[in-house]
């Protein structure tokens, strides 16, 4: 599907209260215009249950049901099994939550589901941190940023680990179907979620979604920084389809200070730390490549 | 952050005070509240105010959906943020007025429209309350202490520039206002089990898809100019768009202002220099 052929109609409608340049907000908006309207939504506590279902008021047009922090991906099996039952199976179930909610809380029961293929779509959508409860480190917050809870003394400056390799998780699963996108990237993005629309079985898409308000940038770059992301390194868009394991995007190794720079996450980083940011990109993209090459 | 620093300022001047925010579920740009009790004696009540003696409004455009002079006291006073005349703004009351433009004091002296800073020195100014000199020290602690001394600084700045601008009458309202509705359905409406269907309600839409009612319009500061012209209908404004607040036409594209939050994401992203954002 092209960009001019997405349908007008907004399933996650106008009016809820994402802040201003929200990334998850406009992943969330399209990809619900690409998975049409015969989709079940699961949603854990996150950022997006908040602004898009305030009982009781609600931005979502299809089912929608909230559930607790930790089982997102057993509810939507349960959901997934009994459509089953009701010869109801062409209904896609899609699990959405962020990274919280998915590489910390969640991941057992997404692993659990993973394993036993169940057949559903999980989207997790990576605002690298606890943005809900103001901005807490996650697992999937990168090295050197500041957040409440990794703050910036004398001591320490920001997150002292690496950002946990969310999608290399999901692809030893051994799953039909896993893929990385980014809201900066919009054939990628349309063309990962079709695909994902059109197979059967587990399938997981984690989607870059810059947040203005923890990232501490500019509201209008949110999509600028998603497009530097991939272009440094920082986020590999890649996808593994039946074990096969494609580069969608080579990036075009953009100094990282480059994508550093707008965010004031991360103003105090210090030459050094910039300099063992760069190496472990360096290092991901050298792993992400030979990866791709091995799963052929 | 502004309710703590003039706490803060009324303390230094030998008071008691005690400040605290009050916000729902929505993220940052939605309206909040903010209270502030100061005495000369032990504040021990711990309550939200509901009788005020000076309403602080931040966002001009409240006063079109929130009635902000609810329960104000006699002889009370309002301060507005807005680049009108005192006499010009209208709250639906006889009411002494003060009106300081402090976004473009903030857009100045801070270079974002951050307006809790400039608008307690407009309140030190209006009300005699407390000096303008501390205002400045309250600032320098609250905010200093938070987000570093050099933006400490700056917001002092903020404080004092607005202090100077600040203008002081009386208004005469006539517009009338009614406090919004809840939704409280009784056992029978409510749906069974959990699941929700879209109902019209007398306080207006709830269920699937009803947030559309929800105008978000009033969050923003800068708007999207649009070139008609200039543009080439690639779309990217349409799906870049958080709010899906851009609608396809035939040959050109509509913003709609109901919803639009001014992040400024479609001029920054448009190919053709089609959109440019302005106050």
């Amino acid at each position: 599907m092209k960009l001019k052929d997405l349908p007008d109609e907004e399933l996650f409608t106008r009016g809820h209260t994402a802040c201003a340049g929200c990334g998850a907000a406009i992943a969330v908006r399209n990809l619900m215009k690409v998975l049409g309207p015969n989709t079940m939504v699961v949603n854990p506590a996150c950022c997006l249950l908040i602004f898009g279902a305030t009982y009781p008021y609600l931005a979502w047009k299809v089912p929608f049901h909230h559930v607790a922090f930790e089982n997102t991906a057993a509810c939507a099996t349960g959901m997934s099994r009994a459509m089953k039952v009701l010869g109801k199976d062409e209904t896609l179930i899609m699990g959405i939550a962020g990274d919280g909610g998915t590489a910390d809380i969640g991941i057992q029961a997404l692993s659990g589901a993973a394993e036993r293929n169940e057949n559903m779509l999980y989207v997790m959508y990576d605002n690298e941190a606890y943005m809900n409860t103001g901005i807490q480190r996650s697992g999937s917050t990168p090295f050197g940023a500041w957040t409440t809870t990794t703050p910036v003394g004398k001591v320490k400056a920001g997150k002292s680990n690496f950002k946990k390799d969310m999608p290399l998780i999901m692809m030893a699963h051994n799953v039909p179907y896993v893929a990385t996108a980014s809201v900066g990237h919009i054939q990628d993005f349309i063309r990962k979620f079709e695909k994902a629309k059109s197979m059967k079985g587990f399938r997981y898409i984690q989607v870059f979604t810059p947040c203005p308000t923890g990232w501490r940038h500019d509201t209008a770059k949110t999509v600028e920084i998603a497009k530097l992301a991939v272009d440094t390194g920082m986020w590999t868009l890649y996808e593994s389809e039946n074990g096969k394991v494609t580069i969608s995007k080579k990036p075009k190794m953009t100094p990282v200070a480059e994508y550093l720079k707008p965010q004031g996450r991360f103003r105090h980083m210090s030459e050094e730390d910039v300099k063992s940011l760069q190496d472990w990109v360096m290092k991901k993209w050298e792993a992400d490549e030979k990866y791709a090459q091995c799963r052929q | 952050m502004a309710a703590q620093a003039l706490a803060s300022s009324a303390h230094s001047e030998g008071g008691y005070a005690t400040a605290f925010p009050f916000f729902g579920a929505e993220r940052r740009g939605a309206p909040v509240l903010a209270f502030t009790r100061i005495d000369e004696k032990r504040v021990y009540r711990k309550t939200q105010v509901y009788e005020p003696d000076y309403v602080v409004v931040l966002d001009e455009s409240l006063l079109d959906t929130v009635n902000v002079v609810e329960g104000l006291k006699e002889g009370g006073m309002v301060l507005v943020n807005s680049s009108k005349q005192p006499a010009e703004v209208d709250v639906g009351i006889d009411v002494k007025m003060a009106t300081v433009d402090a976004t473009s004091v903030a857009l100045e002296v801070l270079k974002q429209p951050a307006t809790n800073s400039s608008i307690l020195g407009a309140l030190s100014k209006a009300t005699g309350l407390v000096s303008i000199e501390s205002i400045e020290k309250g600032i320098l602690q609250v905010f200093g202490d938070r987000l570093g001394p050099k933006i400490g600084e700056k917001n002092a700045k903020a404080a004092r520039v607005a202090y100077d601008r600040t203008l002081v009458g009386e208004s005469h309202g006539k517009r009338e206002l009614k406090s919004a509705e809840k939704w409280l359905p009784d056992v029978k409406e409510l749906p069974i089990g959990v699941a929700g269907v879209p109902m019209s309600t007398s306080a207006g839409a709830v269920g699937p898809g009803s947030f559309v009612e929800n105008k978000t319009g009033t969050w923003k500061v800068f708007r999207p100019e649009y070139d008609t012209e200039k543009c080439t209908m690639c779309n990217f404004c349409w799906f870049y768009c958080p709010e899906g607040c851009i609608y396809r036409k035939e040959d050109h594209m509509d913003f709609d202002m109901d919803y639009c939050k001014g992040c400024g994401i479609c001029a920054n992203e448009c190919p053709a220099d089609a959109i440019r954002m302005v106050r």
